[in-house]
């Protein structure tokens, strides 16, 4: 029943050929890139190397970029020890760290610059053994003690030559600038200097995943295209639409099966990718390619598994009318234009656009539906769904010349993938409902609400409160005691299933009863610097978008008058 | 299926056995575990009932229902019991006038045998359990880690399908319900099957033992593991394995005691020299990943003392947060001086233009007044200013009054009266994987270096505007058309990304 497919390109542990990758640099920005064999990946001023040799080599290790040894023509790379990357903040250093830092706040070197040293706003700390400081120092003070200790030859090739090279001129430097009898106490050998983190050529290889590449679209890139949403807000809502891997439905079972989501997704396919993380259905690993293989449902009977299981890897060639979706852990994202906009699902190595992928098949080309609100809610106009084509028989087929023929499986084959969503989304019974969206709230609730199971979660976010507001209060105690008691004379007469539908009026925009327990909140973490002597909440952190999060459940009302009874009818009276 | 926890493979409708949260009124929860009761109960012929203040339940009314069902309270007889024990019940629900008209009733449906009576007034709500419900339901026997927390510390150590988690202490078990639904990716189907689980230690007997119940009933045993243990001294091992572990939750007093076990190789202390038998040491984690740790401690010395300790033993990317939280309130203000007089409404000028109005008619009723008073004649007509004022108001009002309550003022948002302002320091930071010599040598000799033809990263301005001229045509010509759309995206992303090298 499972199979182990073991695709190394595939693994998270080591840093794969073609993996999309994070590097982080000195300056805590981010690089997204794809590591392409054989290129030369260059980090601007912090220098370039050969992406091999990140190859196939763990996450999260920090690089020193080596200078071009003798003879070669590129730069190597020195794996930075976790103790020595600490050994500043280790350090007890009490002293000069203001001037320290206001220094490197004013330095900004050009782009393309080599690095010189001692460069502009360039600082040193010497330190011995056991990480404790010798010598810390800027650069009127090595200029300083340059003029008195160094030849003019031995600045100019200080000057000419990297970094690396010019270590041991400037730990001399710094040397001659501390106590003599400290000088003559320690060996030069035993000294290790450290640059300040903005001059050093340090880099480091984070495997790209949702956290991250959210961080790099709001810190870096174009927040406004994920509307604004941190990592806190992303975590409530994904807890919060209690989305998680869905374990297969027992055989037999009859649909709709728990464990099916709903989106609505304005992030570029942010929101989509974190919850698809979080189900387990977002990277493509040797250990997901161990789950039981999805079942192939068949459009014409909704959702019901059709015979034997397919063995995802060994995927036989489906027959028009089989749908390659599985019946449940998957996401059902709504979308307002006639395709979803998710291109962030690319850097996860899915393409929702493309339509005959190959093998090794994504987990989401199997767990991700996606239509329009024009075919949620008319179907009957959408032109695919309504214009089932007709059944040719096979010899007719048989005869059509090749395009003919691609033309009419094609045809059939988006009829049948249309049909099933369309069916299966309108049958109901999600599991929840995740929202990150621009569009009016109450308006995606109306359609939305009727299509979740019992207590059901909802989960909306928004850049702002006052959308959310706007909903709460279309569900508070006041609303929905007034609906109890005197119903719209609309919904007289109409069933239970028609007043979960009902389309809203002034009074009471949406059914107030469909929903439990509205609330709004808000997280923000808020950043510290943690040194010795020196701990405190960061000094300026981005601004914009504060985001905000609704949670409820969906209730089912009973049918006919309701009383409450208790302390409510206390509060009923006085509102 | 071995094992179908409602947490994670919820059914459609309730069934016997199953925890399930009703939920009281706003805020208020009630964890119970649904009994299917044979014959009377406690002296109800209805079997188990919960009696809330907001009516009786009995557990038949909970079964066999949608999650999220509105449920009306019942008329409960207690058979053998009496009245007398029944008003005791009833008198719970203090605020309820017609608690004898329901004794009343109540006598009148004596017959009923099994089948709950729904009583004329009361309701509860019931809900399937997840992690978030518990939290706010759950016994305390701990301080708790509550969602807002938790949510943001497995989204930062990478807690996910397959993960294995380390945790400790387990104390209410908040932390261990959130992450078993992070890490669940089915039940093991033999022993060697690896997948997510927690590893959870708890050291306090009691609380271990409840814990255990609880995992049990809730039906989580497959997935979490539960250790009776010191860890400071004891360390993660499960029954001598390791757990494997790539992501760990330290909600202990001292966690910078307990780091020295979660390390690659044996720790050492001050001094000492590696012994011989470094061979036999296990770590409890996973050798050939990263690993991803939150220490959790509401004072800052405990940060200082963790942080320094996680510095040298070198595991990197050190960040510490704080996660302020704040619930919002959603409520109607009503100013004005024509609302009716009744709770939430400010009964002061809604505006400048109210208020003048208000002035100019004390104005003139002053001014009437006066000359009332100077004619003196005691005409008996003067007017009270006041009286005609209130006359007016009161017209007003239930002009106002007629608007629907729910619909009258501004729809207005701010804090909760009460905020929690601190939980507790969140400190991370990662520790990768050890790499070898030997390892870099293989991995070298696979990627062997010095045939780079192109450059990617950084490129010069020029370079970078050309690029996005061609992607933009590109782009345009690949609008509309389905094929090679995915080339087409990967080049996109790659010259968005060049976008922003600084
Ligand atoms: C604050 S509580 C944890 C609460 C838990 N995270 C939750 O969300 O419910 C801390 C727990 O750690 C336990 N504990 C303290 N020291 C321990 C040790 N050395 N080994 C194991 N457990 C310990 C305590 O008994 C206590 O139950």
């Amino acid at each position: 029943m499972t199979t182990l497919l073991y695709i190394a390109s595939m693994s998270r542990d080591l840093v794969q050929p073609n993996a999309w990758v994070a590097i982080k640099l000195p300056n805590d920005m981010l690089r997204v890139l794809q590591v392409v064999p054989n290129t030369t990946i260059s980090l601007g001023k912090y220098g370039s190397f050969p992406s091999n040799l990140i190859i196939e080599r763990p996450y999260n290790l920090t690089y020193e970029v080596q200078d071009q040894e003798e003879g070669e023509t590129y730069s190597r790379l020195r794996i930075v020890p976790g103790v020595e990357l600490n050994a500043d903040a280790l350090a007890d250093t009490s002293a000069d760290k203001d001037a320290i830092e206001t220094s490197e706040e004013t330095a900004e070197t050009n782009d393309d610059d080599d690095v010189i040293v001692p460069a502009d706003g360039e600082d040193f700390t010497l330190v011995d053994d056991s990480g404790k400081v010798i010598a810390r120092s800027s650069r009127e003070v090595l200029d300083d003690s340059a003029r008195q200790t160094l030849t003019s030859a031995e600045i100019e090739e200080l000057k000419k030559k990297g970094t690396s090279a010019g270590q041991d001129l400037i730990a001399k430097l710094l040397l001659s600038h501390t106590a003599i009898d400290q000088k003559t106490q320690f060996s030069l050998a035993k000294y290790k200097l450290l640059k300040t983190k903005k001059y050093i050529r340090r880099f480091t290889v984070l495997p790209l995943d949702v956290p991250l590449l959210a961080h790099w679209m709001l810190e870096d890139k174009d927040a406004s295209k994920i509307l604004e949403m941190r990592q806190e807000s992303m975590a409530l809502l994904g807890c919060w639409a209690d989305t998680h891997f869905a374990s297969q439905p027992e055989e037999g079972a009859e649909g709709p099966h728990a464990g099916q989501w709903l989106v609505v997704d304005d992030t570029g396919g942010l929101l989509t990718a974190s919850l698809a993380e979080r189900m387990g259905i977002l990277h493509q690993t040797p250990e997901e390619q161990e789950q039981p293989e999805t079942s192939v449902a068949d459009a014409g009977s909704s959702g019901q598994p059709d015979g034997q299981p397919t063995q995802k890897p060994k995927r036989r060639r489906l027959n028009d009318l089989e749908v390659p979706y599985a019946p449940n852990n998957t996401l059902t994202v709504l979308h307002h234009n006639t395709q979803p906009n998710l291109f962030m699902l690319r850097y996860f190595d899915f393409d929702n656009t493309e339509i005959n992928p190959t093998p090794p098949y994504h987990p989401l080309y199997s767990n991700l539906l996606s239509l329009s609100w024009l075919q949620l809610v008319s179907p009957e106009l959408d032109q695919t769904y309504s214009d089932p084509p007709a059944e040719v028989d096979p010899e007719t087929v048989a005869s059509w010349k090749t395009n003919q023929r691609g033309n009419y499986h094609r045809k059939r084959r988006r009829w049948a993938r249309t049909k099933h969503i369309i069916d299966t989304t309108r049958a109901g019974g999600f599991a929840g409902l995740a929202v990150a969206s621009t569009m009016e709230p109450i308006s995606i609730l109306r359609h939305t609400l009727p299509l979740l199971a019992g207590g059901a979660p909802v989960a909306i976010y928004s850049q702002t409160v006052e959308p959310l507001a706007a909903l709460a209060d279309a569900f508070s105690i006041t609303r929905r005691a007034a609906w109890v008691s005197s119903p719209p004379a609309e919904t007289e007469g109409k069933t239970v299933a028609e007043i979960e539908r009902w389309e809203g009026n002034d009074e009471f925009p949406i059914n107030p009863t469909l929903l439990l327990g509205a609330s709004i909140q808000t997280s923000r973490a808020r950043r510290w610097q943690v040194l010795p002597q020196r701990t405190h909440p960061l000094m300026t952190e981005r601004g914009g978008a504060e985001g905000y999060i609704f949670t409820a459940w969906r209730a089912i009302p009973v049918e006919g008058k309701i009383e409450a009874r208790g302390r409510f009818r206390k509060r009923k009276a006085g509102a | 299926m071995a094992s179908s926890s409602p947490f994670l493979n919820p059914s459609a409708r309730s069934r016997p056995g199953d925890l399930a949260i009703v939920l009281l009124a706003r805020d208020s929860y009630q964890p119970i575990t649904l009994e299917q009761s044979t014959g009377a109960v406690d002296g109800y012929v209805e079997g188990k009932v919960l009696n809330t203040r907001f009516g009786s339940f009995p557990h038949s009314t909970f079964l066999d229902v949608p999650w999220g069902s509105q449920i009306r309270a019942s008329h409960v007889d207690t058979g053998s019991r009496g009245r007398k024990r029944k008003l005791e019940a009833s008198g719970e629900d203090t605020s309820t006038p017609g608690a004898d008209d329901e004794a009343k009733d109540s006598e009148a449906g004596s017959q009923l045998t099994r089948k709950a009576a729904s009583a004329p007034s009361g309701f509860v709500h019931i809900l399937k359990p997840s992690p978030e419900l518990w939290t706010s339901a759950l016994p305390h026997r701990t301080q708790v880690v509550y969602t807002p927390d938790y949510s943001y510390i497995l989204s930062r150590i990478r807690a996910r399908p397959g993960t294995r988690i380390i945790e400790a202490g387990a104390g209410s078990g908040s932390f261990t319900h959130a992450s078993v639904r992070a890490v669940y990716n089915g039940l093991p189907q033999k022993p060697e099957d690896k997948k997510g689980k927690v590893f959870s230690f708890e050291f306090n007997e009691d609380r271990y033992h409840k814990m255990q119940d609880e995992i049990v009933e809730h039906k989580l045993a497959d997935m979490v593991h539960l250790t009776h243990r010191d860890v400071y001294g004891e360390g993660f091992l499960v029954e001598g394995k390791s757990p494997e572990a790539t992501a760990i939750f330290l909600d202990l007093p001292a966690p910078w005691k307990a780091l020295k076990h979660i390390s690659r190789r044996r720790p050492q202390t001050d001094g000492e020299t590696p012994k011989p038998d470094d061979g036999n040491w296990i770590s409890p984690l996973d050798p050939k990943k990263s690993v991803h740790i939150c220490t959790f401690s509401p004072c800052i010395e405990q940060v200082m003392r963790t942080v320094t300790e996680l510095r040298r033993l070198g595991w990197v990317d050190v960040d510490m947060v704080e996660v302020a939280h704040k619930r919002i309130n959603v409520l109607r203000e009503k100013v004005g001086l024509n609302l009716p007089n009744k709770k939430g409404c400010n009964l002061t000028p809604a505006n400048v233009t109210e208020s003048i109005d208000r002035l100019k008619e004390i104005n003139e009723k002053t001014k009437d007044f006066n000359n009332a008073q100077k004619e003196k004649d005691g005409d008996a007509m003067a007017v009270d200013p006041k009286d005609s004022g209130k006359a007016n108001r009161q017209g007003n009002g239930k002009e106002e009054e007629d608007e629907k309550p729910w619909a009258q003022g501004r729809v207005v948002h701010r804090p909760e009266g009460e905020l929690k302002t601190h939980t507790s320091y969140l400190v991370f930071a990662v520790l990768p994987r050890e790499w070898s010599e030997e390892d870099e040598a293989a991995a070298s000799a696979r990627w062997p270096c010095g045939k780079e033809t192109k450059t990617i990263g950084s490129v010069d301005k020029a370079a970078r505007k050309q690029a996005k001229r061609e992607m933009h045509q590109m782009y345009e010509m690949e609008k509309g058309r389905k094929r090679q759309k995915r080339s087409a995206g990967e080049k996109q992303a790659i010259g968005e990304d060049t976008q922003t090298s600084t």
